[in-house]
């Protein structure tokens, strides 16, 4: 009944030009494990790990970044490993999810920092043009301990991007952001991408990764559930068995009639409570009320009881 | 050495409220050369200047303490808070990195010990034959601080409770353990800065003797410091940052 079978979006083929490739990558800490035998290839573009908090993505991300030992499997990162070199973050920035900073730097003293660091032959210009791309320039001077979450968030974008690397690493990015400040991050990273360089960025929430991922991988406990481009997860997560809640005029007469819809995989009428269960959400939902119009029968409620992103989540562990 | 590490790391030290205690502290031993000047001419000035106050206020309290506040806080406040992501994500050698702080953590530790041990020497000793124990004082403090603030740095890669363990070597094991068998004074860096200093200075045993000898001292100063900074580096080599879950 459900529409999952056109949609195998794990089987996808890997991108033209790799830039970050994981190969059964695992890493646990004592005997939890954090990330399980994962593998996926990312080239240039937008790239959003979606997936509950605790999921593994942050481990994910730090393993990218070469701050954690994958305990198991191979991780590369331009096409080479990453673990304990130091040279590859010419190419890689990092914007971590904690907000610390230094509250004693100004924003561009921070991200003057990033470019003497990363042994730029002009940091000062380096820094100004990293100031500038975030929108940064009014508040440039003062000190940091004074910043916004949101501002905050900006400059750690600044200071990561001001050696223009190849690859960008985002834990979390919108964590703190107003939505102006979402949409102008959202905007910048795109233009970042656009240059062609690869953009991988971690959110528990799905409206972020679909406003900004051209790609989309979903990680729960620590597997890869599934990974795609958006509009192939979107559907995914769309044609998965939803159950509603419905309130009528006459919930026997209606259960009935309802059962009968090829939408509809089951029904049950629990005294007043009726509660139908459909593999095709967008159709069920269309095909209820004329139902209901058709046999005279007064619709109250029309409810989906699992729309909760963990609901979803579940779901796509369990496939 | 990374000299925009070693900038950031005196600019975290100098602008935090643990130097002003610290150079509160370094006050005290100066204040009590003033008290003693004022108030006491039985004792013999440079046995009470080398024993109590250089030995026991300086040497034994201050100099420690100074070394664990800034030899731990150098890095290892940047680990607690997540900024050290900002020094490691970066292309700069891990040795680099050690030693601009350690270098940074040094030169304060340094400065406000020294200080204290110049302005309290020269107070107590004012007016007798100084006998060198001014600058046997000195370089046992110079020497001293560089091998605690190696230590101390060490400890805060590789454990999360620096500070307290740091405590505990200083007050435990070199108050208390060395003190009550000899034998483990070889383990102790303020046994190697007393030993320093009785190289140095020009007094007889009965006013001030180190129970190490000066040139053992000396050699496992520059062991005790190679070793540190050896491991300091390899742990900040395959130092993790990540989500423990």
């Amino acid at each position: 009944m459900t529409s999952q079978a056109t949609v195998e979006p794990r089987e996808e083929a890997p991108p033209e030009r790799s830039t970050i490739e994981l190969v059964n990558v695992s890493r646990w800490y004592g005997n939890i494990v954090a990330v399980n035998e994962i593998s996926f290839s990312l080239g240039p573009g937008v790239t959003g790990l979606l997936g509950p908090n605790g999921a593994g993505k942050s481990t994910i991300l730090h393993m990218l970044a070469g701050f954690l030992r994958p305990s198991s499997g191979t991780v590369r990162v331009l096409g080479e490993a990453v673990w304990q070199q130091p040279e590859a973050y010419r190419r890689i920035g990092l914007v971590p999810e904690r907000e610390a900073a230094y509250p004693f730097l100004s924003g561009y003293e921070f991200v003057l920092l990033s470019a003497k660091l990363h042994g730029l032959p002009s940091p000062g210009e380096a820094a100004m043009r990293a100031v500038q791309a975030v929108d940064m320039e009014e508040a440039q001077h003062r000190a940091m301990g004074g910043y916004s979450k949101g501002m905050n968030q900006r400059m750690k974008v600044a200071s990561a991007i001001v050696h223009d690397p190849q690859v960008l690493l985002l834990d979390e990015p919108f964590n703190g952001m107003d939505p102006r400040q979402r949409l102008h991050m959202m905007d910048l990273l795109r233009e970042v991408a656009a240059q062609g360089r690869t953009i991988v960025f971690s959110s528990h929430i799905l409206e972020e990764v679909e406003r900004l991922a051209e790609k989309v991988l979903v990680i729960i406990a620590g597997r890869l559930a599934a990974a795609g481009d958006f509009r192939a997860i979107r559907k995914l997560m769309t044609d998965r068995p939803h159950t509603f809640t419905v309130r009528s005029s006459d919930n026997r007469r209606l259960a009935s009639v309802l059962v009968a819809d090829p939408s509809v995989v089951g029904v049950e009428l629990d005294g007043e409570r009726l509660s139908v269960r459909t593999s095709e959400f967008a159709a069920f939902a269309l095909a209820a009320p004329r139902l209901a119009r058709t046999e005279g029968i007064r619709l109250l409620e029309l409810l989906p009881t699992d729309e909760s992103l963990e609901s979803v989540f579940s779901y796509l562990m369990k496939r | 050495m990374n000299g925009t590490i070693f900038a950031l790391t005196l600019r975290q030290m100098i602008g935090r409220r643990r130097t002003l205690l610290m150079v509160l502290f370094a006050l005290l031993p100066v204040a009590i050369a003033v008290i003693y000047r004022l108030g006491n001419e039985d004792t013999n000035q440079q046995d009470f200047t080398a024993n109590v106050l250089l030995n026991g206020l300086i040497v034994t309290t201050l100099l420690p303490l100074s070394a664990l506040i800034f030899g731990t806080a150098a890095l290892g406040a940047e680990i607690e808070d997540g900024t050290s992501v900002y020094l490691l994500s970066k292309p700069v050698p891990r040795q680099h990195v050690i030693a601009a702080k350690l270098l940074a953590a040094w030169l304060v530790t340094a400065a406000i010990v020294l200080a204290s041990t110049i302005l309290t020497g020269a107070i107590a000793l004012e007016g007798v034959e100084e006998q060198g124990i001014l600058l046997a004082f000195v370089a046992a403090t110079l020497l001293g601080s560089f091998v605690y603030t190696a230590l101390f740095l060490l400890l805060s890669v590789v454990t999360s409770r620096a500070l307290i363990d740091g405590l505990v070597y200083v007050f435990i094991w070199e108050g208390v353990v060395t003190e009550l068998f000899s034998g483990t004074r070889i383990f102790s860096v303020r046994q190697y800065s007393l030993g320093v200093a009785d190289l140095i200075a020009d007094t007889s045993a009965a006013t001030f003797e180190a129970d190490l000898g000066g040139t053992g001292a000396l050699v496992m100063m520059g062991i005790v410091s190679a070793v540190a900074i050896t491991l300091a580096v390899r742990r900040l080599r395959s130092f993790e940052i990540g989500e423990a879950v």
